[in-house]
């Protein structure tokens, strides 16, 4: 192959002799012969193990990252492609055993304790709020009626609170409400085309929903004010994850490692110039990782080779290198309807889980790459993105915590971390839309949202 | 049901009218043992060609009342490399392949067809006798190890 090939060339054309850094060094230095070493081109495992070592030295000493992820990226083999939005039965446990996650139900407290402020300023309302709107909604078709009555009842608390940033309830669900509307039933639509009804009216309103919803907030969370947003972004990561024997070919029979490439495509993404804070401590242990025997090709996954692409929606240098939240529609193959037509009701869930899981891995560890991290070089503190997963009307969060970014053959032996991921059951945020008003909306889902939207690191 | 001699004479079948025929579908299907390690819910079918996803959806829930949850489908191709006494190529048949995953959390494992079958105390002690009688026989017929292989017939 012309990348071996030529990685050999170059090789034999570096003066190797007296400047590499050897593994070996039994010799002491005053000695008049050079250190034995392995040989660095025999067909033995000590030469090959040499070699690793010389290129794990040459990443580690590469000047920028940019180089270091070149190096990264550089030989290319076929590798497995995992799409987070798979239709794939239990993807989400043999995406958990590839990324090395735990999967722990239900969010952590710390996302509730983060804009714990918000919860306050909104607890004594609610119960108003809800009645408020719920007789308002249904009756009127403007959406400015609920934003004026809510107020009003929701102005009176707002002494006891303090200094903390006021989170109208009213306002927020109007907002909602309003991009609803405005896409189901105020816009002219045509007919939507055949198998793109998600990109016709979901797409459009959840772009909607999180613009309306982040300018707002925006206020609350200094960081959302500073944050990047971007439209259809495309997040790549690469990577190395256990050994199978080669099967066919010129190369039959040798032991090479398992590579894997996702290649994911939210539909929406919020990036920000400052980490998140982490959720637990980076060697925490709260779950098992579950043990997948058979090779990833039973799944079904399949191998293709093309570009090794580590991406996180902006280049290097992008000031906004961290991530804050990811949105993700599901197209309309990943319907709820298809799976209850197909009595495959228990995939539901696990659709939204593997898209969660194996999107967010994707994105921290890449962000983690960006800062120079990678399998040989481990992280030192965790890196921590979140993520909504809908198809337009049920909506499912997730929290990832990166702990390690170690799953090669060697580094995976002694480590003890585990990445985590936090998830909820997909809720609905609506129930129907008819002759202009929203019908059973669910203040817990906008809630999450809005906690989603606030989370910051405790600084600011 | 079909005589020899004659056919019996069915009244055509409108939808809604009495359902005198049963009609089964000519496929058959055989499970086999997979050549590589499959995950516990998947199971291993040789199946006629002209058989779809689909169609092996159906015959096994409705035949057989097993919940599919997916299937997947191959065709594998039989060499044509081997040759006859009149060096001819002679084809080994094509034949195509469905990967079944259960549904409802069930799981298969291919069972052992041949297993070692316990042998009482007689059984064991008669089969060493006739292994030993064999290898003496054997022996017998080598000749004497002395003479290196050189037939008896052979000398003075």
């Amino acid at each position: 192959m012309a990348a071996s090939r030529g990685w050999r060339v170059l090789w034999h054309g570096r003066c190797w002799f007296s400047q590499t850094q050897s593994t070996v060094s039994a010799e002491p230095s005053d000695s008049l012969y050079p250190p034995i070493v392995a040989s660095a081109t025999a067909q033995s495992k000590a030469a090959k193990r040499r070699r690793l070592e010389h290129f794990h030295q040459r990443v580690h000493a590469a000047a920028s990252i940019e180089e270091k992820l070149r190096l990264y990226r550089k030989l290319q083999r076929p590798k497995y492609m995992v799409y987070p939005q798979t239709l794939a039965l239990n993807a989400d446990r043999w995406y958990r055993s590839f990324t090395k996650t735990v999967f722990v139900p239900g969010l952590p407290t710390n996302v509730a304790l983060a804009a714990g402020e918000a919860q306050a300023s909104i607890a004594s309302e609610p119960a108003k709020a809800l009645e408020g709107a719920a007789e308002v909604a249904p009756g009127d078709t403007k959406a400015s009626q609920p934003g004026t009555a809510a107020p009003e009842a929701a102005r009176t608390p707002e002494p006891a609170v303090g200094a903390e940033p006021y989170l109208d309830m009213g306002e927020l669900r109007s907002l909602v409400c309003d991009a609803l509307l405005q896409e189901n039933f105020y816009q002219k639509k045509k007919r939507p085309f055949l198998y793109r009804d998600q990109e016709h009216t979901p797409g459009p309103f959840l772009t909607q929903l999180v613009s309306t919803l982040a300018a707002y907030l925006s206020n609350c969370n200094p960081l959302l004010a500073a944050s990047s947003f971007d439209l259809n972004p495309e997040v790549n990561y690469y990577w190395h994850h256990g050994e199978e024997v080669v099967v066919h070919g010129h190369r039959k029979g040798r032991v090479d490692p398992v590579r894997f490439q996702i290649d994911d495509h939210p539909h929406l993404q919020i990036r920000v110039p400052k980490q998140l804070p982490e959720i637990v401590q980076l060697e925490s242990d709260l779950g098992d990782v579950p043990v997948i025997d058979h090779k990833p090709s039973k799944l079904p996954l399949f191998k293709k080779q093309y570009e090794n692409k580590v991406f996180i929606g902006s280049k290097v240098a992008d000031p906004c290198c961290y991530g804050h939240t990811q949105f993700h529609l599901f197209p309309d193959k990943l319907k709820r309807e298809r799976f209850i037509k197909l009595r495959l009701e228990d995939q539901i869930e696990v659709v939204y889980r593997a898209n969660g899981i194996a999107s967010l891995f994707a994105w921290t560890a890449a962000q983690a790459m960006y800062q120079g991290f990678w399998n040989e070089a481990d992280v030192t503190r965790p890196f921590v993105s979140q993520a909504v997963v809908t198809d337009g009307k049920y909506f499912a969060f997730f929290c990832y915590q990166l702990n390690t970014l170690a799953l090669t053959v060697e580094t995976i032996k002694n480590n003890p971390r585990k990445n985590i991921c936090w998830g909820t059951d997909s809720k609905p945020l609506y129930d129907v839309v008819e002759d202009g008003h929203v019908k059973g909306f669910n203040d817990e889902v906008l809630l999450m949202l809005v906690r989603f939207l606030l989370n910051r690191p405790k600084e600011l | 049901m079909a005589t020899r001699a004659g056919r019996v004479v069915y009244p055509l079948y409108q939808l809604g009218g009495p359902q005198l025929r049963i009609f089964r579908p000519n496929f058959y299907m055989l499970a086999v043992r997979p050549g590589v390690p499959q995950p516990e819910d998947t199971v291993q079918f040789r199946v006629s060609m002209e058989m779809t996803k689909i169609d092996i959806k159906n015959y096994l829930e409705k035949i057989y009342n097993v919940p599919v949850a997916a299937v997947r489908t191959r065709i594998q191709y039989g060499a044509n490399n081997k040759r006859n006494h009149k060096n001819q190529r002679v084809k080994k048949p094509d034949y195509k392949v469905a990967y079944v995953q259960l549904g409802q959390g069930q799981t298969f494992q291919f069972p052992n067809l041949f297993p070692e079958k316990e042998q009482d105390e007689e059984t064991r002690s008669f089969e060493d006798y006739k292994d030993k009688y064999l290898a003496r026989e054997k022996q017998r017929e080598k000749g004497d190890p002395r003479r290196g292989g050189v037939p008896d017939w052979f000398g003075l």
